[in-house]
């Protein structure tokens, strides 16, 4: 009885939703030569960027795209909120995995000559796409205003700023300005959150259409394969299992290999950039191409490739599309795909061998896992230098007579570094501070105190450390 | 046509099957996880955030002047994220001899602030009017105004500054 009311009431929504039908377009498009596990990498990638949607409306529940707050609030999302490990991780991971499976997929698309026969539309959004997930991934690096992201991204835009002609132009559009600013940070941020997803929202509407319209290609032999399935329940179920792999690996990274986040952007660091891996085969052309020629693998070559890509429906018009039968496409994929990997390992490898910057990417290395293992400190927000003084401590006499010209009153800082926060700091113990003010020099710190430095009792100098490990970060 | 189908070909449409119900799991288990982990990262915070704020200093018990209202700003640190914000409230001190009360700005009826009108304390918003000692003598308030916890150390006024739960009777403290 029961399901006869359940059919009613599906019958009734049907009539006033057209929802059978809607299922049936969803589900039963024919496949032909049948479900295979060849095709899961479309609704991977769909599946992804719903996870990319997801995660990323909850990250901005918490994220703050300001260069004053933005490191402070992903630091927060990673270690304070419950479930932020997670939902970065999956934003992180995800992403990740978006890039790899968009280049397999467009690979498979190639490999299986699927762009042919009246395809080259929906093959040209699925280039255009792959373009938007890299856009993507460029504007997102930034945010969390890291030492990587703030690094990474000014080589991204002096890159941007190489192009011929456009380059001064488009690199001050790009940054809202001549410098790596809170302004790029806000740029960047509606760019990834507003701008790129309505394009790949479109691309990919787009891309389903124009599939659903063109048909699945089918097996690339050419033989009369008869053999039709739906997609429902065979290649649905093929996916799901996909997805399911997909999701547990993705969940897996996030777990044991935690999304990455370092210290907060110190423009005054020697740091050394790296991009994210997938950036690597053009960082490592980079090393052959000095000087002018630097914009051949910068510019030329991703744009000569990716041009070449848009056009291919149109250069490659004969029908066969066995990999084996078009032996230069097939050599030319295995050429771009094994040189890149190539390049990723070869740049890998020169970053662990040479000497000059080994030692330095291993030290980045260990600062970025001591502040990932550091609890989450709150930040201290919105106290004015009066309201400041009403709460903090009043500083020893010998602070007054020795250091306050130049670090302020209250260790806010005058003519040099200001002392709040001091303590939280690496390197800044107790132990640490004391012997920076036993000789400044000796300890090695990269602006020592002056020559002329008065002498302090040791209990002088006690108290002032004491009071000093009592001032916070503003 | 090469993208016409066979229709003799086409098997019918399926759906009652093991492989979908696998498939369904798979998306509700996948949901599921997701869904556990949005709702504890959005929801949980809202019920870890302290408000317990250390004494303040209001000023020397000698300035404080004989009967009037006098309103003076405290420094309250408030738990937001990943901030701990240092922000300003309001409260008003009422001295009568050697007995000080001090109340809490804010309107126990819909949290507007309160503000003075000779020896009376009245919120503008909805029209409730208190007098010197905090009672209600007008308008919609549920209750007095809420006193605020104080004691006097070497002579100086100190104040533990608290939220309280607004349109109910009783005075909750919001922790």
């Amino acid at each position: 009885m029961a399901e006869s009311k359940l059919s009613k009431l599906y019958d009734w929504l049907d009539e006033r939703t057209g929802i059978k039908q809607l299922t049936s377009e969803a589900l039963d498009e024919p496949i032909r030569g049948g479900a295979r596990w060849a095709y899961v990498f479309g609704s991977l990638l769909l599946f992804l960027f719903a996870i990319q949607v997801v995660t990323g409306i909850f990250l901005s529940m918490y994220y703050v795209p300001s260069a004053d707050h933005a490191h402070a609030s992903v630091s927060y999302i990673q270690k304070a909120v419950p479930g932020g490990w997670l939902l970065r991780g999956l934003h992180h991971y995800g992403a990740t995995a978006m890039v790899i499976l968009a280049v397999a997929h467009l690979a498979q698309t190639f490999l299986f000559g699927a762009y042919k026969n009246k395809r080259e539309l929906l093959w040209m959004a699925g280039v255009a796409m792959l373009l938007i997930i890299l856009a993507f991934s460029f504007t997102g690096y930034l945010l969390p205003w890291d030492q990587a992201a703030y690094f990474g991204t000014k080589v991204g835009a002096s890159i941007a700023g190489e192009v011929p002609v456009v380059g001064s132009v488009q690199q001050r559009i790009m940054l809202g300005g001549s410098d790596l600013t809170t302004v790029t940070l806000s740029r960047f941020f509606t760019t990834h959150v507003f701008l790129l997803p309505l394009a790949l929202v479109g691309l990919v509407s787009l891309h389903l259409y124009l599939f659903r319209r063109a048909t699945p290609a089918g097996p690339f032999h050419n033989r009369a394969d008869k053999k039709i399935e739906r997609f429902y329940p065979k290649q649905a179920f093929k996916d799901s299992v996909a997805v399911l792999i997909c999701f547990a690996a993705i969940v897996a990274m996030a777990k044991y290999s935690p999304a990455e986040l370092g210290p907060q952007a110190d423009p005054t660091s020697d740091y050394l950039a790296r991009p994210p891996w997938y950036f690597m085969p053009l960082f490592q052309l980079l090393k052959y191409f000095p000087g002018q020629w630097a914009i051949i693998p910068t510019v030329v070559l991703p744009a000569v490739l990716f041009g070449a890509l848009f056009l291919l429906p149109f250069f490659d018009r004969r029908g066969e599309r066995h990999p084996l039968k078009r032996p230069l496409a097939t050599t030319l994929l295995v050429l771009i795909i094994g040189g890149s990997i190539g390049l990723i390992f070869l740049a890998k490898h020169q970053d662990r061998t040479n000497p000059e910057f080994a030692d330095k990417l291993k030290q980045q290395e260990e600062e970025m896992h001591a502040y990932f293992a550091k609890p989450f400190e709150p930040k201290i927000i919105g106290a004015s230098a009066a309201l400041m003084s009403a709460t903090a401590p009043e500083p020893p006499a010998a602070y007054a007579q020795s250091c306050a010209a130049c670090h302020g009153d209250k260790g806010e800082g005058a003519l040099f570094t200001p002392l709040l926060g001091v303590a939280s700091r690496p390197q800044r113990s107790k132990e640490d501070l004391l012997k920076i003010l036993d000789d400044s020099r000796a300890y090695g710190i990269k602006a020592p105190m002056p020559e002329s430095f008065p002498k302090l009792s040791p209990q002088e100098k006690e108290q002032i450390v004491d009071w000093m490990l009592t001032l916070k970060a503003q | 046509m090469t993208n016409e189908f066979d229709q003799a070909n086409l098997p019918a449409p399926e759906r009652r099957s093991f492989l979908g119900v696998i498939s369904g799991l798979i998306m509700a288990g996948i949901s599921a996880v997701l869904g556990v982990t949005i709702g504890r990262f959005s929801i949980a915070p809202a019920f870890s955030a302290s408000n317990e704020q250390p004494w303040t200093d209001l000023g020397t018990l000698d300035d404080i002047a004989e009967g009037k209202l006098i309103k003076k700003n405290v420094i309250v640190s408030q738990d937001a994220g990943w901030g701990k914000f240092q922000t300003q409230r309001s409260v008003w001190i009422v001295r009568k001899g050697e007995n000080v009360q001090v109340f809490s700005g804010v309107c126990p009826h819909l949290g507007c602030s309160v503000a003075s009108r000779e020896e009376k304390f009245i919120c503008a918003c909805h029209g409730s009017e208190w007098d010197a000692a905090g009672n209600t003598l007008a308008g919609p308030s549920p209750r007095g105004l809420d006193t605020l916890e104080i004691r006097v150390e070497e002579n100086k006024l100190k104040v533990k500054y608290q939220d309280f739960k607004q349109a109910v009777t009783t005075k909750e403290v919001l922790s």
